[in-house]
């Protein structure tokens, strides 16, 4: 690599670095699973580097890598989809892949930890694709509702909405298996 | 205030989206009201859940693996900004301001045309021969990109191995030249690209190689 090429690396890594946590997490949301999120993140990476012209110049380069994938993710889905098809046959049941959990409590809590969120691994699958990111941004992840407006497109009344049904179709299910009190 | 009134507020009274006038007042029924209570306790012990939940299930990436991913993202992103530059062709103002001749330096032959409107110049195995790119500017430039893609067995001098190179150069009003050393290592040849690039414009040229 010349030093024109190492300059150039270095810029692009300066200014990617700090959002790759965040645009990390956003890819295993939207892919659902760890070998496609890092096609999908690998993807990203690989057509921004030619516009780093533009991230230079971005006032929140993190709101717009993040922008960035999900209009990738929505343009290839289909070919994401068909990934993910596989995967799933392959994993079997809802939560299957989750191996474990940072444990600090007791056994017993930490045991009761793991059911919980396997749960609702199985509740969130049976949501909508629409429904399932926006709790999944908003609820798991933190983003602000006028966050995920910026990176989807979708008006705040419309993911409120969707957040407003994700929610109560959760509360529905996760009552139906026991988890949770109908009231 | 009613349960019916506060049904609606529960969603933005646990997303913390609430005036403080009606957060009050919401706050004040369900201290007196069980069945509103058991409602905002269940709201968020799913959220609780939720976050619990997204805490525990992104697998962390494996060690080394953004140190990859933009290692691969700066060679495959190259690859694709050439092909895209390539394919952009000759445009905007950039192509309107400039123009490129290329002139043997030490060594000069005729060119002979490969292609139609492609000159073309040729080289000697082994022998470097520094080639002038000269560029005319109708006006002062500053950040413009300047790549060169070398075709298969010719490098710059200095650069051994690479078949791309970039920097970032400034062009003067009027004459511009770059000398450009090349070395032939296999007689292979084939196309030479230049690219500047500046702002949204870009403009190629090319250059047929021929080794003997």
């Amino acid at each position: 690599m010349s030093p024109i090429d190492h300059q150039q690396r270095a810029s692009f890594d300066a200014l990617v670095r700090p959002h790759l946590d965040r645009l990390y997490r956003l890819s295993f949301r939207l892919a659902g699973n760890k070998p496609e999120a890092e096609d999908l993140f690998q993807d990203v990476l690989t057509k921004i580097y030619p516009r780093l012209n533009d991230l230079v110049d971005i006032e929140e380069p993190g709101s717009w890598l993040c922008r960035i994938m999900y209009n990738h993710f929505i343009d290839n889905r289909r070919r994401y989809a068909r990934q993910r098809l596989v995967v799933i046959s392959e994993q079997g049941l809802p939560g299957q892949n989750i191996e474990a959990i940072a444990g600090n409590l007791d056994p017993v809590v930490d045991s009761e930890r793991l059911d919980n969120i396997m749960r609702l691994d199985a509740a969130l699958s049976a949501l909508s694709e629409e429904h399932r990111l926006v709790v999944l941004l908003h609820d798991s992840e933190g983003y602000k509702l006028n966050e995920i407006q910026e990176v989807t497109g979708v008006p705040v009344g419309t993911l409120k909405s969707r957040l407003h049904r994700a929610r109560a179709r959760l509360r529905e299910i996760l009552s139906a298996d026991g988890t949770e009190s109908a009231d | 205030m009613t349960c019916t009134l506060i049904a609606p507020q529960i969603d933005d009274f646990l997303d913390g989206e609430l005036a403080v006038a009606e957060r009050s007042s919401l706050e004040a029924h369900v201290a007196t009201c069980a069945t509103c209570r058991s409602i905002v306790d269940a709201e968020q012990r799913l959220r609780d859940g939720l976050r619990e939940y997204g805490e525990a299930t992104v697998p962390a990436p494996d060690v080394l693996f953004y140190d990859r991913a933009l290692a691969r993202a700066a060679r495959d992103g190259a690859r694709r900004q050439r092909n895209r530059w390539v394919m952009t062709g000759f445009g905007g103002a950039v192509a309107a301001a400039m123009a490129l001749w290329i002139v043997g330096g030490v060594f000069f032959s005729a060119p002979d045309v490969l292609e139609p409107g492609i000159p073309s110049v040729t080289m000697s195995l082994e022998k470097p021969q520094t080639f002038n790119l000269v560029f005319a500017s109708a006006r002062a430039l500053d950040n413009a990109t300047m790549t060169v893609f070398l075709p298969e067995g010719v490098e710059v001098a200095g650069f051994a191995g690479q078949r791309e190179i970039t920097w970032m150069t400034s062009l003067d009003e009027g004459r511009n030249i770059l000398p450009l050393t090349l070395i032939a290592t296999s007689p292979v040849g084939g196309e030479l690209l230049a690219t500047l690039r500046h702002e949204d414009d870009d403009k190629t040229f090319r250059l047929q190689v021929q080794i003997i």
